[in-house]
């Protein structure tokens, strides 16, 4: 088989997995090849508008597990291929030199037995460090029931190593992936995450010790194929990141690769929505401070489909607003809808030099669409403030009826049932309707 | 200087300059010095017909680092490197614009670049960020091609971002030879034996794609198309994070254009 067939199914097996980052760790360039940097760095962009930064493939996708949701699986009849360690290593310095990539993504269906197979991802790596002098970005999967001390030794030569936690509970686990436990997830993460923290420590009394996955560990869950609601998944992101000091969670939408009994049917589409809702109580809890409970609760288990889950928050905790821009502290300017991160710290920069009317706010790039319902700046009170519908107009998610109707399906109808974009003709009667009911139900 | 004067008064008189950096600050020294604030400062290649009289303005080292420095001094560090990253930007009229936050900035002091909502520095701030993003999307957006060892990549970016990704380059690819070449400003980065410069250049041509560099760039076209997820197919979000006007110097774009 030749090189670019083996690419080609290599890369196949392995597009399904969410992460794509480059981030976490600066370094910055010496006599050999390759630098990080802390921000990562986007190469390109797939037609499905994912980022791609790192060369993602698999060094092998022959299986010796049947996990049902997977392509790779050992009963799944397709061609299967292997990566030569130095011909995968020479692949990765060619593009690497051609500004293709920031690096290798390297994961593995299970070949002979889980500790074979680390050793064939661990001569990758080290042909890349010490045979090339690689030094550019490099994330790496362990496999299930490696020994602790092949995980190490993969760790010390990967700038991010991380374990798939694959499915959010331990049921759908074992209905869905007989051959993994919830154990032999959790065991190497531990140990990750201890190597990580020990390894800093080594690092303050040794300026040269050697670094344990300096960008730390991630992890992925597979969202649609099991019946968990959000709240408990979003919990468990929760713990992990509390728990493990995981630096990202990475949610993907189950996309029915195989045709399979206990699964959604082969035409299900992808629940895409859903899994931006994810991303986006995800990044409330890592850059906003919010705490998993402050989004979802035991009672409203899951996302609203029509409102992200800061203006679905900011509409249940109305009383809390309007906030005064000029004297609000950071935390609570970054709970206003429409406020980042970066607007807020302007706010709090822009606001010593004096007070802030609302032309300033919009000269300093402040989105107000939504957070002019919201705000009190000097000389200005939100219009309408009384005016529910005008408030949940502008804080209606637009790219809600962008998704499709199939897309609000997926959302367990609760007491908030809304009509999918399928329902009425047009947009604009779509959004009437989400509109009034929203603001009746609210 | 008397109190409450202004350092410059509206004047209707145009500067033409060089279109250099020390020529730039040679005219705000002689706005400063004269006291006249200019309707407009033009450079000498770029000028837009007006009505008004025009005044050039001769390039002068000792002056404009008698600029420079009471920028650094008078106003903040962060003054003068906001105004050395907007004459490097695209911004429209930048030198106008400039000269108007350099006055105010000498009367208010350093918290003028704290100042974010202001009339007069918002939008030096906007043309900065404008620049420092296009300058992060290049750092992955440049593509090489290899031509018996050395590689060489084309680039057309609206902000001359040269200076701002040669270090990136120089340190990450430090045991290669490169050039970039910026065909919009007609520049070239060159990092040859472990010394980089920036070149003016009329013009560059691409040398022979090799059978080894069709080979690599036939596997990353494969590889870009594979990687793709027909089911979450998006090509708004796609645009929107990598816009049109890069893919014309990108491999796995180009048959896309």
């Amino acid at each position: 088989m030749d090189l670019m067939q083996k690419l080609t199914l290599l890369t196949e097996g392995a597009k399904y997995d969410a992460a794509c980052t480059s981030s976490g760790t600066e370094r910055p360039g010496n006599s050999g090849l390759g630098s990080t940097l802390a921000a990562g760095c986007c190469h390109s962009f797939s037609a499905d508008g994912r980022c791609v930064t790192l060369l993602k493939v698999l060094m092998t996708n022959s299986c010796i597990y049947d996990c049902r949701y997977c392509v790779n699986r050992r009963s799944n009849d397709i061609p299967r291929a292997a990566f030569l360690p130095d011909e995968l290593a020479d692949l990765t310095i060619e593009f690497y030199r051609r500004n293709y990539i920031e690096g290798l993504f390297l994961s593995s269906g299970v070949l002979k037995s889980p500790d074979h197979t680390m050793e064939l991802l661990i001569s990758v790596l080290s042909a890349l460090r010490y045979k090339h002098d690689f030094w550019g970005y490099i994330h790496v999967k362990t496999i299930p029931g490696a020994s602790p001390a092949l995980i190490s030794r993969l760790g010390h030569l990967a700038d991010r190593i991380s374990v798939n936690i694959e499915l959010p509970s331990e049921e759908s686990l074992k209905v869905l992936a007989p051959d993994k436990t919830k154990q032999s997830i959790l065991t190497p993460m531990a140990q990750i995450a201890s190597e990580i923290q020990s390894g800093s420590k080594e690092l303050a009394h040794y300026k040269n010790a050697p670094r344990f996955a300096p960008a730390g560990q991630a992890t992925q869950m597979i969202i649609g194929a099991s019946p968990e609601s959000d709240f408990q998944i979003l919990k468990l992101s929760a713990g992990l990141y509390g728990k493990y000091k995981l630096k990202r969670v990475f949610y993907s939408a189950y996309i029915p690769a195989v045709q399979d009994s206990l699964l959604p049917s082969p035409d299900t589409k992808p629940p895409l929505l859903r899994e931006h809702r994810f991303y986006q109580a995800d990044w409330l809890m890592r850059y906003y401070k919010f705490d998993a409970n402050e989004i979802l609760s035991e009672k409203n288990p899951n996302f609203n489909p029509y409102l992200d889950p800061k203006a679905n928050w900011a509409v249940g905790n109305i009383h809390l607003f309007p906030v005064d821009v000029n004297r609000a502290s950071l935390k609570n300017l970054l709970r206003i809808p429409g406020v980042g991160p970066t607007g807020a710290r302007r706010i709090v920069t822009a606001r010593r030099t004096g007070a802030l009317r609302f032309e300033d706010l919009k000269r300093m790039g402040i989105v107000l669409k939504r957070a002019q319902f919201f705000i009190l700046a000097s000389g200005y009170t939100p219009p309408l403030r009384m005016n529910r519908e005008t408030t949940i107009r502008a804080l209606i998610d637009p790219g809600v009826f962008s998704f499709g109707a199939e897309q609000l399906s997926f959302f367990a109808p609760g007491p908030l049932f809304l009509p999918g974009a399928g329902d009425v003709c047009c947009m604009d009667e779509a959004v009437k309707e989400a509109v009034s009911c929203l603001s009746a139900s609210l | 200087m008397p109190v409450g004067q202004p350092l410059a008064q509206p004047r209707d008189v145009v500067y033409i300059y060089d279109g250099s950096i020390p020529g730039f600050y040679s005219c705000v020294y002689k706005s400063v010095h004269a006291r006249e604030l200019p309707l407009a400062i033009f450079p000498r290649d770029r000028v837009q017909p007006t009505l008004w009289p025009q005044k050039p303005v001769d390039t002068d080292d000792a002056s404009a680092c008698r600029v420079r420095s009471a920028i650094f001094k008078k106003i903040s560090p962060r003054a003068l490197e906001l105004s050395q990253n907007v004459l490097f930007s695209c911004m429209r009229q930048k030198e106008i614009h400039l000269l108007r936050f350099l006055l105010k900035g000498f009367s208010e002091g350093k918290k003028i670049t704290n100042m974010l909502g202001d009339p007069d520095v918002a939008p030096l701030l906007r043309a900065e960020s404008h620049l420092l993003r296009e300058r992060h999307l290049l750092l992955g957006f440049v593509r090489f091609s290899d031509a018996g060892g050395a590689l060489t990549a084309t680039i057309t970016p609206k902000n001359f971002i040269l200076p701002y990704i040669a270090g990136h380059f120089a340190s990450r690819f430090s045991g290669e030879d490169f050039l970039i070449y910026d065909k919009t400003h007609n520049a070239a980065l060159i990092y040859q034996n472990g010394k980089k410069q920036i070149i003016k250049t009329d013009g560059f041509t691409p040398p022979d794609v090799s059978k080894k560099e069709a080979y690599y760039r036939s596997l990353w076209k494969q590889f870009y198309d594979t990687v793709a997820i027909a089911a979450r197919d998006n090509p708004k979000c796609r645009m929107s994070h990598m816009p049109k006007r890069y893919w014309e110097n990108m491999v796995e774009m180009q048959d896309q254009i």
